[in-house]
């Protein structure tokens, strides 16, 4: 559905996004993830025509977005950032507006208002001014709008900034329910988020792709943390050659007690083994546990560039 | 160009619903209302005379430096918030990422603009009825015709020349200022050059004469219709408009 080739963003000396390539096949949701100024709001603003990139190319259902920016901004929904909406209208008389520009043919203009009015709860307030509305109210609005001409694809950059945590359950479960019929890539830096919503995620760290992987993927990579009471050095080296683990490093060595974290070929579960080995050898075991390496620790890890610091991911 | 219908009406929504539009639409019917009084009062006294040159019907609209005074005024304040505020509130996203050519984009807030500044000057054809039917005062129709086909000529430029101001900022009061400055020196500068020139006796005094707008509009109301005049304002007025498409075209190569 969505296609992009070695796309690049010069602002002058800046260089916003720098040769990214990923593609959203359809009826995926994707989560574009990064840091403040990583490129995510310059990546949709190239998707949806609004920029044009310096080189590269984009191509949404089937139109190049240089090429062709009537016929790709008629395939696509955008809901910008910060929804900017004219504020002396009434909220029904806004979507009729912007169906009748979207060309949403005459016969089924009033349907397809009321249909997104009712999708997206904003019946008590069809008949607001927009200036008068809550954060959230607005927010539903502009989805409201992105997808009133029933676009193949939906843009929207960061849906839920500004929201309360209720509003921002109900805006998931509203996108959740728009996947079903739609192509969406959404741009966000809340990770509960891609982890409730999306398929797979695309991490952006300073314009460039940092990771671009299923969701489930992501969370199979575990680790196993063991603490066990004797010295650290021969410990490590009795793990070290259980069947599976290809990595351990010492996480904490106190007054007779050593941490442990081990990395697993293909994430297998030896936790066993462990037990078996370290009882065998006289070191009383204090704790085993399964950790599944979290998104946030992934996003840390691939933004900062440094090795998962534990301690660090933790402050963050 | 099927969408120009539908931003037209959201266009003039917009400047309806906001006080801009009522404020100058007053202001103008106060200043009709003075410059009818003075009309009044000259045509009243029978003693004075008027030369061919010195139509009284002239110094209503065409030679009345308040009326001028108003248009340099009046025309900046409609134009400004036309696309400036799109950029200031972030609305110019959602309207170029719209299957709308920007070319309709532009048309449709032309035309909304025009479509005030006509509003503009009809307070000062509703007095004229009374001057006709109850006064008895029988002027002639043809200058008047022509002068508000100059008028709206000249309207047409000015609004066109206010919307390529505002498509170059996100501040309304700096679009409102080039606007000013620039509609300035197109009516009163060309008439100092103009007068200068022609003290001087200079061959360019001709020239700056053809280019005056003040001289222009004059020569209208005298029931001159010069169609050179006329294609003048239009050529000035298609070009403003194509910048102004340009720019926002090329605004997606930021």
């Amino acid at each position: 559905m969505i296609q992009v080739e070695r796309l690049t963003k010069q602002y002058g000396s800046v260089r916003a996004i720098d040769k990214i390539s990923f593609g959203v096949g359809q009826g995926e949701i994707v989560g574009l993830l990064g840091p403040n100024g990583a490129g995510k709001t310059t990546t949709m603003r190239i998707l949806t025509t609004y920029l044009s990139a310096t080189s590269g190319r984009a191509v949404l259902a089937g139109h190049d977005a240089l090429d062709e920016p009537l016929a790709v901004r008629r395939k696509v929904g955008y809901l910008p950032e910060n929804v900017p909406l004219y504020q002396e209208m009434r909220v029904k008389e806004y979507l009729r507006f912007r169906a009748k520009l979207k060309d949403v043919p005459r016969s089924r203009r009033r349907l397809a208002v009321s249909e997104v009015v009712s999708r997206c709860r904003l019946t008590d307030v069809e008949d607001r001014i927009l200036g008068h509305l809550s954060r959230g109210f607005r927010q539903r609005v502009g989805l409201a709008e992105a997808m009133v001409h029933d676009p193949d694809i939906l843009i929207l950059d960061e849906p839920s900034s500004g929201l309360d945590p209720i509003q921002i359950r109900e805006v998931r479960g509203l996108i959740e329910e728009l996947g079903q019929r739609h192509t969406i890539l959404l741009s966000t830096h809340i990770m509960s988020e891609v982890e409730a919503v999306c398929g797979r995620v695309i991490i952006i760290a300073g314009g460039r792709i940092a990771i671009d992987e299923k969701v489930e993927k992501l969370r199979i990579d575990k680790a196993i943390l063991v603490e066990a009471r004797g010295p650290a050095e021969p410990i490590r080296n009795v793990l070290l050659g259980i069947d599976g683990v290809n990595r351990v490093t010492i996480t904490s060595r106190d007054t007779g007690i050593s941490g442990f974290e081990l990395g697993t070929q293909g994430g297998r579960d030896v936790r066993e083994a462990v037990c078996q080995k370290l009882t065998s050898n006289g070191w009383t075991l204090r704790s085993l546990e399964l950790k599944r390496s979290s998104l946030e620790e992934r996003f840390v890890e691939a933004v900062t560039g440094d090795g998962a610091d534990p301690s660090k991911v933790k402050a963050t | 160009m099927r969408h120009v219908p539908t931003l037209l009406a959201r266009e003039l929504g917009a400047f309806f619903l906001g006080p801009m539009a009522y404020i100058v639409l007053m202001a103008f019917q106060v200043i009709a209302l003075l410059n009818f009084w003075e009309l009044v009062d000259a045509l009243s006294q029978p003693q004075r005379e008027f030369s061919s040159v010195r139509d009284p019907m002239t110094t209503y609209v065409s030679s009345s430096p308040l009326f001028w005074f108003s248009i340099l005024v009046a025309v900046p304040l409609l134009t400004m918030r036309l696309i400036a505020e799109e950029r200031r509130t972030g609305t110019i996203e959602t309207l170029l990422t719209l299957p709308v050519s920007e070319s309709e984009i532009v048309l449709s807030k032309w035309l909304a603009g025009v479509l005030m500044y006509l509003a503009l000057l009809v307070p000062f054809a509703l007095y004229l009825p009374f001057l006709y039917f109850q006064a008895r005062y029988y002027f002639d129709l043809g200058p008047l015709l022509s002068l508000g086909i100059g008028l709206s000529t000249m309207g047409m430029m000015f609004v066109a020349i206010g919307l390529l101001f505002s498509a170059l900022t996100r501040n309304q009061i700096v679009a409102a200022v080039w606007t000013f400055v620039v509609l300035f020196l197109m009516v009163v500068l060309t008439l100092l050059l103009y007068f200068y020139g022609a003290r001087q006796q200079a061959g360019w005094a001709e020239a700056i004469r053809f280019l005056a707008v003040y001289v222009q509009v004059r020569a209208f109301g005298q029931g001159q219709l010069d169609p050179r005049t006329i294609a003048l304002h239009l050529s000035v007025c298609v070009f403003a408009l194509y910048v102004t498409v340009k720019i926002l075209e090329t605004g997606r190569r930021r």
